[in-house]
Protein backbone atom coordinates (compact mmCIF):
# COMPACT_ATOMS: atom_id res chain seq x y z
CA UNK A 1 0.00 0.00 0.00
CA UNK A 2 2.31 2.62 0.91
CA UNK A 3 -0.38 5.32 1.25
CA UNK A 4 -0.93 6.78 4.72
CA UNK A 5 -4.16 6.63 6.00
CA UNK A 6 -6.85 8.81 5.98
CA UNK A 7 -7.50 8.10 9.70
CA UNK A 8 -5.34 6.00 12.48
CA UNK A 9 -7.05 4.91 15.78
CA UNK A 10 -3.74 4.32 17.74
CA UNK A 11 -4.71 2.60 21.06
CA UNK A 12 -7.80 4.86 21.12
CA UNK A 13 -9.55 5.34 25.03
CA UNK A 14 -12.54 7.25 25.73
CA UNK A 15 -14.02 7.79 29.06
CA UNK A 16 -17.22 10.22 29.65
CA UNK A 17 -17.55 10.79 33.61
CA UNK A 18 -15.66 7.81 34.52
CA UNK A 19 -17.83 5.90 32.23
CA UNK A 20 -16.15 3.26 29.91
CA UNK A 21 -17.44 4.58 26.54
CA UNK A 22 -14.66 3.39 23.87
CA UNK A 23 -11.39 1.33 24.66
CA UNK A 24 -8.84 0.04 23.08
CA UNK A 25 -9.55 0.88 19.63
CA UNK A 26 -6.46 0.13 17.05
CA UNK A 27 -7.38 0.43 13.27
CA UNK A 28 -6.33 1.97 10.08
CA UNK A 29 -8.59 3.59 7.11
CA UNK A 30 -7.05 3.98 3.70
CA UNK A 31 -7.89 7.09 0.97
CA UNK A 32 -11.26 6.00 -0.56
CA UNK A 33 -12.63 3.34 1.30
CA UNK A 34 -16.11 3.17 2.19
CA UNK A 35 -16.37 2.16 6.02
CA UNK A 36 -19.87 1.04 7.64
CA UNK A 37 -19.81 1.01 11.20
CA UNK A 38 -21.87 -1.07 12.82
CA UNK A 39 -23.18 -1.92 16.27
CA UNK A 40 -26.67 -1.59 19.06
CA UNK A 41 -27.67 1.03 21.00
CA UNK A 42 -24.82 2.61 23.13
CA UNK A 43 -22.14 0.65 21.58
CA UNK A 44 -20.06 3.64 20.77
CA UNK A 45 -20.86 4.64 17.38
CA UNK A 46 -21.78 8.18 17.26
CA UNK A 47 -18.83 8.60 20.32
CA UNK A 48 -16.27 7.29 17.56
CA UNK A 49 -17.53 9.69 14.99
CA UNK A 50 -17.52 12.45 17.65
CA UNK A 51 -13.87 12.16 18.34
CA UNK A 52 -13.26 12.51 14.51
CA UNK A 53 -14.76 15.74 15.24
CA UNK A 54 -12.95 16.80 18.20
CA UNK A 55 -15.90 17.23 20.01
CA UNK A 56 -15.01 14.32 22.42
CA UNK A 57 -10.86 14.19 23.01
CA UNK A 58 -9.59 10.52 23.81
CA UNK A 59 -9.07 10.08 27.32
CA UNK A 60 -6.07 7.73 26.03
CA UNK A 61 -4.02 7.19 22.73
CA UNK A 62 -3.69 9.18 19.55
CA UNK A 63 -6.00 9.75 16.32
CA UNK A 64 -4.35 10.55 13.38
CA UNK A 65 -5.96 12.04 10.62
CA UNK A 66 -3.54 11.71 7.38
CA UNK A 67 -1.22 11.16 9.59
CA UNK A 68 -1.15 13.92 11.77
CA UNK A 69 -2.37 13.77 15.35
CA UNK A 70 -6.26 15.14 15.21
CA UNK A 71 -5.55 17.41 17.83
CA UNK A 72 -2.90 19.73 16.63
CA UNK A 73 -6.19 21.12 13.80
CA UNK A 74 -8.09 24.29 14.55
CA UNK A 75 -11.76 23.35 14.33
CA UNK A 76 -11.69 25.54 10.85
CA UNK A 77 -8.63 23.45 9.96
CA UNK A 78 -10.55 20.17 10.59
CA UNK A 79 -13.12 21.49 8.75
CA UNK A 80 -11.68 21.94 5.09
CA UNK A 81 -10.69 18.33 5.81
CA UNK A 82 -13.75 16.38 7.27
CA UNK A 83 -17.18 16.99 6.28
CA UNK A 84 -20.49 15.39 8.74
CA UNK A 85 -23.44 14.43 7.54
CA UNK A 86 -26.25 14.02 10.82
CA UNK A 87 -29.93 13.58 11.30
CA UNK A 88 -31.57 17.11 11.27
CA UNK A 89 -34.33 17.57 13.62
CA UNK A 90 -36.58 20.21 11.67
CA UNK A 91 -34.65 24.17 11.42
CA UNK A 92 -36.95 26.11 13.40
CA UNK A 93 -35.99 29.45 10.75
CA UNK A 94 -36.56 28.57 7.27
CA UNK A 95 -33.43 28.61 5.06
CA UNK A 96 -33.24 28.21 1.03
CA UNK A 97 -31.99 24.63 -0.13
CA UNK A 98 -28.66 27.30 -1.72
CA UNK A 99 -28.44 28.56 1.78
CA UNK A 100 -27.53 25.32 3.03
CA UNK A 101 -25.41 24.00 0.80
CA UNK A 102 -23.42 27.66 0.75
CA UNK A 103 -22.31 26.87 4.40
CA UNK A 104 -20.27 24.25 3.27
CA UNK A 105 -17.32 27.01 1.81
CA UNK A 106 -17.57 27.86 5.63
CA UNK A 107 -14.18 26.61 6.47
CA UNK A 108 -12.47 27.51 2.62
CA UNK A 109 -13.62 31.27 2.60
CA UNK A 110 -12.53 34.45 4.94
CA UNK A 111 -15.03 36.60 6.44
CA UNK A 112 -14.56 38.83 4.02
CA UNK A 113 -14.48 36.69 0.80
CA UNK A 114 -17.92 36.75 -1.51
CA UNK A 115 -19.12 33.78 -3.04
CA UNK A 116 -17.46 33.75 -6.76
CA UNK A 117 -19.28 32.54 -10.35
CA UNK A 118 -17.13 29.37 -9.21
CA UNK A 119 -18.84 28.80 -6.19
CA UNK A 120 -22.64 29.25 -7.83
CA UNK A 121 -21.46 26.43 -10.28
CA UNK A 122 -20.20 24.59 -7.77
CA UNK A 123 -23.42 24.41 -5.93
CA UNK A 124 -25.72 23.67 -9.03
CA UNK A 125 -22.88 20.81 -9.47
CA UNK A 126 -23.49 19.17 -6.10
CA UNK A 127 -27.28 19.75 -6.39
CA UNK A 128 -26.98 17.58 -9.72
CA UNK A 129 -24.94 15.49 -7.85
CA UNK A 130 -27.89 14.92 -5.48
CA UNK A 131 -30.19 14.69 -7.76
CA UNK A 132 -31.68 18.21 -6.48
CA UNK A 133 -31.13 20.01 -9.52
CA UNK A 134 -32.66 23.49 -10.36
CA UNK A 135 -33.74 23.55 -6.62
CA UNK A 136 -31.42 26.56 -5.44
CA UNK A 137 -34.42 28.55 -4.06
CA UNK A 138 -36.62 26.17 -2.49
CA UNK A 139 -37.13 25.85 1.10
CA UNK A 140 -35.37 23.56 3.45
CA UNK A 141 -37.30 23.00 5.92
CA UNK A 142 -40.29 21.79 3.21
CA UNK A 143 -38.23 19.10 1.91
CA UNK A 144 -38.86 15.73 2.58
CA UNK A 145 -36.34 13.91 4.82
CA UNK A 146 -34.82 12.42 2.19
CA UNK A 147 -34.22 15.46 0.01
CA UNK A 148 -32.98 17.32 2.74
CA UNK A 149 -30.61 14.57 3.57
CA UNK A 150 -29.34 14.55 -0.04
CA UNK A 151 -29.03 18.87 0.54
CA UNK A 152 -26.77 18.21 3.42
CA UNK A 153 -24.73 16.05 1.49
CA UNK A 154 -24.40 18.18 -1.18
CA UNK A 155 -23.13 20.60 1.17
CA UNK A 156 -21.08 17.96 2.49
CA UNK A 157 -19.53 17.92 -1.35
CA UNK A 158 -19.22 21.73 -1.54
CA UNK A 159 -16.97 21.62 1.88
CA UNK A 160 -14.61 19.25 -0.41
CA UNK A 161 -13.53 17.10 2.58
CA UNK A 162 -10.97 14.00 2.61
CA UNK A 163 -13.39 12.35 5.04
CA UNK A 164 -17.05 12.07 5.08
CA UNK A 165 -18.70 11.10 8.67
CA UNK A 166 -22.10 9.99 7.94
CA UNK A 167 -23.86 9.89 11.43
CA UNK A 168 -26.95 7.44 11.12
CA UNK A 169 -27.27 8.87 7.33
CA UNK A 170 -30.49 6.32 6.47
CA UNK A 171 -32.67 6.84 9.83
CA UNK A 172 -36.42 7.85 9.17
CA UNK A 173 -35.73 7.58 5.34
CA UNK A 174 -38.01 5.41 3.31
CA UNK A 175 -36.41 2.51 1.40
CA UNK A 176 -36.08 4.15 -1.74
CA UNK A 177 -34.07 7.28 0.06
CA UNK A 178 -31.76 4.96 1.89
CA UNK A 179 -30.30 3.14 -0.93
CA UNK A 180 -30.21 6.51 -2.89
CA UNK A 181 -28.34 7.90 -0.17
CA UNK A 182 -25.74 5.74 0.31
CA UNK A 183 -25.28 4.90 -3.60
CA UNK A 184 -24.30 8.88 -3.78
CA UNK A 185 -22.20 9.19 -0.76
CA UNK A 186 -19.82 6.01 -2.58
CA UNK A 187 -20.28 7.42 -5.33
CA UNK A 188 -18.19 10.79 -4.26
CA UNK A 189 -15.17 8.17 -4.35
CA UNK A 190 -13.96 9.74 -0.84
CA UNK A 191 -12.93 8.15 2.06
CA UNK A 192 -16.16 7.81 4.11
CA UNK A 193 -16.83 6.47 7.76
CA UNK A 194 -20.82 6.06 7.93
CA UNK A 195 -22.76 4.54 11.08
CA UNK A 196 -25.37 2.66 10.50
CA UNK A 197 -28.09 0.24 11.80
CA UNK A 198 -29.47 -1.92 9.28
CA UNK A 199 -26.93 -4.53 8.33
CA UNK A 200 -27.75 -5.06 4.86
CA UNK A 201 -27.29 -1.64 3.69
CA UNK A 202 -24.30 -2.19 5.65
CA UNK A 203 -23.13 -5.45 3.74
CA UNK A 204 -24.61 -3.89 0.15
CA UNK A 205 -22.35 -0.52 -0.13
CA UNK A 206 -19.89 -1.17 2.99
CA UNK A 207 -16.17 -1.98 1.79
CA UNK A 208 -15.00 -2.48 4.85
CA UNK A 209 -17.15 -3.22 8.20
CA UNK A 210 -16.37 -2.33 12.07
CA UNK A 211 -18.53 -3.79 14.69
CA UNK A 212 -18.39 -2.21 17.70
CA UNK A 213 -19.90 -3.92 21.16
CA UNK A 214 -19.75 -2.26 24.29
CA UNK A 215 -17.18 0.31 23.31
CA UNK A 216 -14.68 -2.61 21.90
CA UNK A 217 -14.20 -3.28 18.29
CA UNK A 218 -15.08 -6.85 17.82
CA UNK A 219 -14.55 -7.30 14.21
CA UNK A 220 -13.02 -5.43 11.17
CA UNK A 221 -13.00 -6.51 7.69
CA UNK A 222 -15.40 -7.65 4.92
CA UNK A 223 -18.64 -7.53 5.05
CA UNK A 224 -18.09 -11.86 4.45
CA UNK A 225 -15.69 -11.86 7.68
CA UNK A 226 -17.53 -9.52 9.29
CA UNK A 227 -21.45 -10.35 9.54
CA UNK A 228 -21.70 -13.78 10.72
CA UNK A 229 -24.12 -16.02 12.45
CA UNK A 230 -22.37 -16.03 15.75
CA UNK A 231 -21.24 -12.66 15.65
CA UNK A 232 -24.08 -10.79 15.50
CA UNK A 233 -26.13 -13.27 17.71
CA UNK A 234 -24.27 -12.64 20.38
CA UNK A 235 -23.56 -9.07 19.60
CA UNK A 236 -27.42 -8.51 18.88
CA UNK A 237 -28.68 -10.69 21.30
CA UNK A 238 -31.29 -12.38 18.43
CA UNK A 239 -31.72 -15.18 16.55
CA UNK A 240 -29.80 -14.58 13.20
CA UNK A 241 -29.40 -16.17 9.63
CA UNK A 242 -26.58 -15.17 7.10
CA UNK A 243 -27.68 -16.05 3.44
CA UNK A 244 -26.55 -14.31 -0.25
CA UNK A 245 -28.55 -11.35 -1.30
CA UNK A 246 -29.63 -12.47 -4.35
CA UNK A 247 -28.99 -8.49 -5.65
CA UNK A 248 -25.31 -8.62 -5.66
CA UNK A 249 -22.38 -10.83 -4.03
CA UNK A 250 -22.66 -10.16 -0.64
CA UNK A 251 -24.15 -11.52 2.62
CA UNK A 252 -27.73 -10.83 3.71
CA UNK A 253 -28.47 -10.92 7.53
CA UNK A 254 -32.04 -12.07 8.57
CA UNK A 255 -32.98 -11.22 12.32
CA UNK A 256 -35.87 -12.67 14.42
CA UNK A 257 -37.56 -15.74 16.55
CA UNK A 258 -38.91 -18.78 14.47
CA UNK A 259 -41.92 -18.85 17.28
CA UNK A 260 -44.48 -16.43 16.60
CA UNK A 261 -45.75 -14.41 19.81
CA UNK B 1 -48.86 36.88 -1.07
CA UNK B 2 -46.35 39.87 -0.35
CA UNK B 3 -43.80 37.12 0.19
CA UNK B 4 -44.35 36.11 -3.61
CA UNK B 5 -44.58 39.70 -4.92
CA UNK B 6 -41.89 41.49 -3.29
CA UNK B 7 -39.74 37.96 -4.31
CA UNK B 8 -40.26 38.43 -8.18
CA UNK B 9 -38.89 42.12 -7.85
CA UNK B 10 -35.40 42.08 -9.08
CA UNK B 11 -33.28 43.28 -5.94
CA UNK B 12 -32.13 46.15 -6.90
CA UNK B 13 -35.71 47.48 -7.92
CA UNK B 14 -36.52 46.04 -3.83
CA UNK B 15 -33.66 47.98 -2.53
CA UNK B 16 -34.69 51.24 -4.67
CA UNK B 17 -38.37 50.33 -3.40
CA UNK B 18 -37.09 50.30 0.21
CA UNK B 19 -34.72 53.39 0.20
CA UNK B 20 -37.57 55.25 -1.15
CA UNK B 21 -40.48 53.94 1.35
CA UNK B 22 -37.29 54.86 4.17
CA UNK B 23 -36.77 58.69 2.62
CA UNK B 24 -41.14 59.21 2.61
CA UNK B 25 -41.27 58.08 6.39
CA UNK B 26 -38.10 60.38 7.02
CA UNK B 27 -39.59 63.14 5.40
CA UNK B 28 -42.89 62.82 6.96
CA UNK B 29 -41.64 62.37 10.82
CA UNK B 30 -39.57 65.83 9.78
CA UNK B 31 -42.89 67.88 8.75
CA UNK B 32 -45.59 66.18 11.44
CA UNK B 33 -46.12 68.07 14.59
CA UNK B 34 -47.43 70.93 16.64
CA UNK B 35 -45.39 73.32 13.97
CA UNK B 36 -46.01 71.76 10.36
CA UNK B 37 -43.41 72.27 8.14
CA UNK B 38 -44.09 71.72 4.47
CA UNK B 39 -42.35 69.29 2.43
CA UNK B 40 -41.50 73.01 0.16
CA UNK B 41 -39.68 74.32 3.54
CA UNK B 42 -37.80 71.15 4.21
CA UNK B 43 -36.01 71.44 0.47
CA UNK B 44 -35.33 74.74 1.43
CA UNK B 45 -37.70 75.74 -1.60
CA UNK B 46 -39.78 77.95 1.08
CA UNK B 47 -38.40 80.00 3.56
CA UNK B 48 -38.54 78.91 7.22
CA UNK B 49 -39.40 80.94 10.10
CA UNK B 50 -37.21 80.76 13.25
CA UNK B 51 -39.70 78.68 15.13
CA UNK B 52 -39.76 76.43 12.27
CA UNK B 53 -35.87 76.21 11.66
CA UNK B 54 -35.30 75.86 15.47
CA UNK B 55 -38.03 72.84 15.74
CA UNK B 56 -36.45 71.13 12.81
CA UNK B 57 -32.80 71.38 13.49
CA UNK B 58 -32.61 71.23 17.50
CA UNK B 59 -35.87 68.51 17.96
CA UNK B 60 -36.89 66.58 14.87
CA UNK B 61 -33.22 66.01 13.16
CA UNK B 62 -31.76 64.45 16.10
CA UNK B 63 -34.89 62.58 17.05
CA UNK B 64 -35.57 61.45 13.38
CA UNK B 65 -31.50 59.94 13.92
CA UNK B 66 -32.38 58.55 17.08
CA UNK B 67 -35.31 56.93 15.89
CA UNK B 68 -33.53 55.24 12.59
CA UNK B 69 -30.94 54.52 15.69
CA UNK B 70 -32.94 52.83 17.96
CA UNK B 71 -34.87 51.27 14.76
CA UNK B 72 -32.30 49.58 13.73
CA UNK B 73 -30.11 48.61 16.66
CA UNK B 74 -33.20 46.62 18.41
CA UNK B 75 -34.71 45.01 15.40
CA UNK B 76 -31.12 43.80 14.33
CA UNK B 77 -30.59 42.76 18.14
CA UNK B 78 -33.73 40.88 17.83
CA UNK B 79 -32.69 39.05 14.81
CA UNK B 80 -28.78 38.23 15.88
CA UNK B 81 -30.43 36.93 19.08
CA UNK B 82 -32.91 34.87 17.65
CA UNK B 83 -30.77 33.08 15.00
CA UNK B 84 -28.10 33.08 17.23
CA UNK B 85 -30.44 31.11 20.05
CA UNK B 86 -32.54 29.64 17.66
CA UNK B 87 -35.47 30.87 19.55
CA UNK B 88 -37.72 32.67 17.65
CA UNK B 89 -39.19 34.44 21.16
CA UNK B 90 -35.60 35.81 21.76
CA UNK B 91 -35.32 39.55 22.01
CA UNK B 92 -33.02 41.91 24.04
CA UNK B 93 -35.35 41.84 26.82
CA UNK B 94 -35.57 38.60 27.33
CA UNK B 95 -31.61 38.71 28.34
CA UNK B 96 -33.01 40.76 31.42
CA UNK B 97 -31.74 44.34 29.66
CA UNK B 98 -34.83 46.53 30.80
CA UNK B 99 -34.81 45.15 33.95
CA UNK B 100 -31.15 46.41 34.38
CA UNK B 101 -31.63 49.82 32.99
CA UNK B 102 -34.78 50.52 34.77
CA UNK B 103 -33.26 49.68 37.66
CA UNK B 104 -29.97 51.42 37.41
CA UNK B 105 -32.54 54.57 36.67
CA UNK B 106 -34.68 53.94 39.41
CA UNK B 107 -31.09 54.20 41.85
CA UNK B 108 -30.16 57.15 39.67
CA UNK B 109 -33.55 58.91 40.15
CA UNK B 110 -34.16 57.62 44.03
CA UNK B 111 -30.24 57.53 46.04
CA UNK B 112 -28.61 60.43 43.77
CA UNK B 113 -31.23 62.61 42.85
CA UNK B 114 -29.47 65.28 42.24
CA UNK B 115 -27.42 63.74 39.31
CA UNK B 116 -30.57 63.41 37.27
CA UNK B 117 -28.32 64.12 34.05
CA UNK B 118 -26.52 60.76 34.85
CA UNK B 119 -29.82 58.48 34.38
CA UNK B 120 -29.03 57.17 31.24
CA UNK B 121 -25.72 55.78 32.41
CA UNK B 122 -26.58 54.53 35.33
CA UNK B 123 -29.74 52.78 33.25
CA UNK B 124 -26.74 51.86 30.69
CA UNK B 125 -24.68 50.26 33.62
CA UNK B 126 -27.77 48.44 34.65
CA UNK B 127 -28.20 46.63 31.69
CA UNK B 128 -24.81 45.55 31.41
CA UNK B 129 -24.94 44.20 34.79
CA UNK B 130 -27.97 42.41 34.06
CA UNK B 131 -26.18 40.84 31.02
CA UNK B 132 -22.83 39.67 33.00
CA UNK B 133 -25.31 38.31 35.73
CA UNK B 134 -26.94 36.10 33.32
CA UNK B 135 -23.71 35.08 31.57
CA UNK B 136 -22.37 34.35 35.16
CA UNK B 137 -24.70 32.18 36.38
CA UNK B 138 -25.30 30.79 33.18
CA UNK B 139 -21.56 30.00 33.19
CA UNK B 140 -21.63 28.46 36.85
CA UNK B 141 -24.71 26.07 35.36
CA UNK B 142 -23.55 24.70 32.19
CA UNK B 143 -23.94 27.91 29.83
CA UNK B 144 -23.31 25.42 26.82
CA UNK B 145 -26.95 24.60 27.10
CA UNK B 146 -28.94 27.44 25.30
CA UNK B 147 -32.03 26.68 27.21
CA UNK B 148 -30.02 27.62 30.88
CA UNK B 149 -29.07 30.67 29.30
CA UNK B 150 -32.61 32.06 28.30
CA UNK B 151 -33.66 30.52 31.75
CA UNK B 152 -30.99 32.49 33.71
CA UNK B 153 -32.17 35.44 31.60
CA UNK B 154 -35.79 35.02 32.86
CA UNK B 155 -34.59 35.16 36.46
CA UNK B 156 -32.24 37.58 36.64
CA UNK B 157 -34.91 39.51 34.94
CA UNK B 158 -37.68 38.80 37.73
CA UNK B 159 -34.69 39.26 40.45
CA UNK B 160 -33.79 42.71 39.38
CA UNK B 161 -37.50 43.92 39.07
CA UNK B 162 -38.11 42.53 42.36
CA UNK B 163 -35.37 44.70 43.91
CA UNK B 164 -36.65 48.22 41.43
CA UNK B 165 -40.23 47.52 43.01
CA UNK B 166 -38.91 47.49 46.75
CA UNK B 167 -36.84 50.54 45.66
CA UNK B 168 -39.78 52.35 44.30
CA UNK B 169 -42.20 51.30 47.20
CA UNK B 170 -39.68 52.54 49.48
CA UNK B 171 -39.16 55.75 47.68
CA UNK B 172 -41.07 58.57 47.59
CA UNK B 173 -44.17 58.57 45.10
CA UNK B 174 -42.74 61.54 42.54
CA UNK B 175 -39.28 59.20 42.26
CA UNK B 176 -41.30 56.28 40.92
CA UNK B 177 -43.60 58.31 38.70
CA UNK B 178 -39.92 59.71 37.23
CA UNK B 179 -39.23 56.07 36.85
CA UNK B 180 -42.63 54.89 35.28
CA UNK B 181 -42.39 57.54 32.34
CA UNK B 182 -38.70 56.83 31.76
CA UNK B 183 -39.96 52.79 30.97
CA UNK B 184 -42.53 53.88 29.30
CA UNK B 185 -40.15 55.19 26.56
CA UNK B 186 -39.78 58.35 24.57
CA UNK B 187 -36.98 59.75 21.71
CA UNK B 188 -38.06 63.65 23.33
CA UNK B 189 -34.79 63.79 24.74
CA UNK B 190 -32.86 63.34 21.81
CA UNK B 191 -29.51 64.54 21.25
CA UNK B 192 -26.78 64.22 18.70
CA UNK B 193 -24.46 62.82 21.81
CA UNK B 194 -27.13 60.53 21.54
CA UNK B 195 -26.85 59.88 18.21
CA UNK B 196 -23.11 59.49 18.50
CA UNK B 197 -23.29 57.04 21.39
CA UNK B 198 -25.51 54.78 19.55
CA UNK B 199 -24.17 54.81 16.16
CA UNK B 200 -20.98 53.29 15.82
CA UNK B 201 -22.69 49.92 18.09
CA UNK B 202 -25.09 49.44 15.86
CA UNK B 203 -22.45 50.03 13.01
CA UNK B 204 -20.12 47.50 14.62
CA UNK B 205 -23.01 45.43 15.24
CA UNK B 206 -24.28 45.19 11.71
CA UNK B 207 -20.98 44.96 9.99
CA UNK B 208 -19.96 41.63 12.51
CA UNK B 209 -23.19 40.24 11.55
CA UNK B 210 -22.67 40.66 7.81
CA UNK B 211 -19.16 39.60 8.02
CA UNK B 212 -20.29 36.38 9.92
CA UNK B 213 -23.41 35.50 7.72
CA UNK B 214 -22.44 31.87 6.62
CA UNK B 215 -21.85 31.16 10.29
CA UNK B 216 -25.07 32.79 11.35
CA UNK B 217 -26.65 30.30 8.85
CA UNK B 218 -24.93 27.64 10.35
CA UNK B 219 -26.06 28.25 13.54
CA UNK B 220 -29.93 28.07 12.45
CA UNK B 221 -29.47 24.52 12.06
CA UNK B 222 -27.70 22.87 14.78
CA UNK B 223 -24.52 23.38 17.30
CA UNK B 224 -23.50 20.05 16.00
CA UNK B 225 -23.65 20.99 11.83
CA UNK B 226 -22.05 24.58 12.99
CA UNK B 227 -18.67 22.90 14.75
CA UNK B 228 -18.15 20.85 11.81
CA UNK B 229 -17.89 23.42 9.54
CA UNK B 230 -15.48 24.82 11.78
CA UNK B 231 -17.66 27.40 13.38
CA UNK B 232 -16.18 28.15 16.86
CA UNK B 233 -20.07 28.26 18.32
CA UNK B 234 -19.66 29.23 21.70
CA UNK B 235 -17.57 32.24 21.32
CA UNK B 236 -19.21 33.47 18.60
CA UNK B 237 -22.65 33.00 20.39
CA UNK B 238 -21.03 35.18 23.34
CA UNK B 239 -19.70 37.88 21.05
CA UNK B 240 -23.05 38.42 19.61
CA UNK B 241 -25.08 38.36 23.02
CA UNK B 242 -22.25 41.10 24.48
CA UNK B 243 -22.61 43.07 21.18
CA UNK B 244 -26.40 43.08 21.53
CA UNK B 245 -26.51 43.40 25.00
CA UNK B 246 -24.26 46.55 24.70
CA UNK B 247 -26.34 48.24 21.96
CA UNK B 248 -29.67 47.60 23.51
CA UNK B 249 -28.42 49.09 26.68
CA UNK B 250 -27.59 51.89 24.73
CA UNK B 251 -30.79 51.86 23.12
CA UNK B 252 -32.60 52.00 26.30
CA UNK B 253 -30.43 54.32 28.46
CA UNK B 254 -31.56 56.94 25.57
CA UNK B 255 -34.93 56.30 25.47
CA UNK B 256 -36.36 54.45 27.79
CA UNK B 257 -38.30 50.91 26.84
CA UNK B 258 -39.40 50.48 23.88
CA UNK B 259 -41.05 46.41 23.67
CA UNK B 260 -42.03 44.56 21.11
CA UNK B 261 -39.36 46.06 17.79
CA UNK B 262 -36.61 43.23 18.64
CA UNK B 263 -39.40 41.00 18.24
CA UNK B 264 -41.75 41.50 15.99
CA UNK B 265 -39.20 43.27 12.89
CA UNK B 266 -37.51 39.81 12.49
CA UNK B 267 -40.24 37.95 12.31
CA UNK B 268 -41.62 40.60 9.69
CA UNK B 269 -38.91 40.39 7.81
CA UNK B 270 -38.36 37.08 7.26
CA UNK B 271 -41.91 36.57 5.48
CA UNK B 272 -40.84 39.43 3.59
CA UNK B 273 -37.54 38.84 2.73
CA UNK B 274 -36.54 35.80 3.31
CA UNK B 275 -34.59 33.82 5.81
CA UNK B 276 -30.68 34.04 5.04
CA UNK B 277 -28.82 36.08 7.57
CA UNK B 278 -27.22 38.98 4.99
CA UNK B 279 -31.61 39.28 3.60
CA UNK B 280 -32.59 38.99 7.94
CA UNK B 281 -29.87 41.72 9.06
CA UNK B 282 -30.03 44.59 6.16
CA UNK B 283 -34.02 43.88 6.48
CA UNK B 284 -34.51 44.28 9.76
CA UNK B 285 -32.26 47.19 10.00
CA UNK B 286 -34.52 48.75 7.16
CA UNK B 287 -37.85 47.93 8.10
CA UNK B 288 -36.37 48.35 12.18
CA UNK B 289 -35.61 52.18 11.08
CA UNK B 290 -38.82 52.96 9.14
CA UNK B 291 -41.00 51.32 12.02
CA UNK B 292 -39.62 52.99 14.72
CA UNK B 293 -39.52 56.70 13.08
CA UNK B 294 -43.37 55.68 11.70
CA UNK B 295 -44.59 54.71 15.54
CA UNK B 296 -42.81 58.10 16.61
CA UNK B 297 -44.55 60.54 14.30
CA UNK B 298 -47.48 58.59 15.10
CA UNK B 299 -47.63 58.84 18.55
CA UNK B 300 -46.35 62.42 18.49
CA UNK B 301 -49.36 62.99 16.53
CA UNK B 302 -52.64 60.94 17.52
CA UNK B 303 -53.04 63.18 20.15
CA UNK B 304 -53.44 67.29 20.30
CA UNK B 305 -50.74 68.65 22.68
CA UNK B 306 -49.46 65.65 23.83
CA UNK B 307 -47.23 63.09 22.94
CA UNK B 308 -48.23 59.16 23.50
CA UNK B 309 -45.21 56.84 25.26
CA UNK B 310 -43.58 55.70 21.91
CA UNK B 311 -42.93 52.48 24.46
CA UNK B 312 -46.98 52.29 24.75
CA UNK B 313 -47.70 52.47 21.07
CA UNK B 314 -44.99 49.80 20.13
CA UNK B 315 -46.67 47.53 22.70
CA UNK B 316 -50.22 47.53 21.46
CA UNK B 317 -48.97 47.14 18.21
CA UNK B 318 -46.66 44.32 19.09
CA UNK B 319 -49.84 42.83 20.51
CA UNK B 320 -52.19 42.99 17.87
CA UNK B 321 -49.48 41.83 15.55
CA UNK B 322 -48.80 38.43 17.65
CA UNK B 323 -52.27 37.97 18.00
CA UNK B 324 -53.05 38.26 13.91
CA UNK B 325 -50.25 35.85 13.78
CA UNK B 326 -51.80 33.28 16.00
CA UNK B 327 -54.92 34.06 13.66
CA UNK B 328 -52.75 33.11 10.76
CA UNK B 329 -51.58 30.13 12.24
CA UNK B 330 -54.87 29.06 13.02
CA UNK B 331 -56.28 29.38 9.53
CA UNK B 332 -53.39 27.97 7.80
Amino acid sequence: MGQTPVVEFLQVQLLINQQQILTGLNFAIEPGQFVALLGPNGAGKTSLLRLLQKEYQPSSGQIKLQGQPISTFSQSELAAKVALVSQLSGPLFDLTVADVVLMGLIPHKALWQTNTEQDLQQLKQSLELVGLANKERHSFAHLSGGEQQRVLLARAVMQKPLLLLLDEPTNHLDLYYQHQVLRIAKALNITVIASIHDLNLASRYGDRLLLLNQGQLVADGTAEQVLTQELLTEVFRIPCLIDQNPFGDCPRVSFGYKDSV
Amino acid sequence: MSKVLLAALPVPLRLLLAMVVLILVCLLALSTGSVPISMAGLFGLAPLDEMQSTVLWQLRFPRLLLSLLAGSGLALCGALLQNASRNPLADPYLFGIVSGAALGATIATIVVPEWQLLTPLFAFFGALLAVFLVLIIGASSRWQRLESLLLCGVAVSFMLSAITTTLLYLSEPFAANRVMFWLMGSLSQASLTHVALISPLVFITLLLGLLYRRQLDALVLSDESARSLGVNVQPLRLIILLLCAAVSAAIVACCGGIAFVGLMIPHLVRSLFGLSSVALLLGSVWLGAVFLVGVDTLSRSVLPDQELPIGVVTSAIGSLFFLSMLFKYRRG
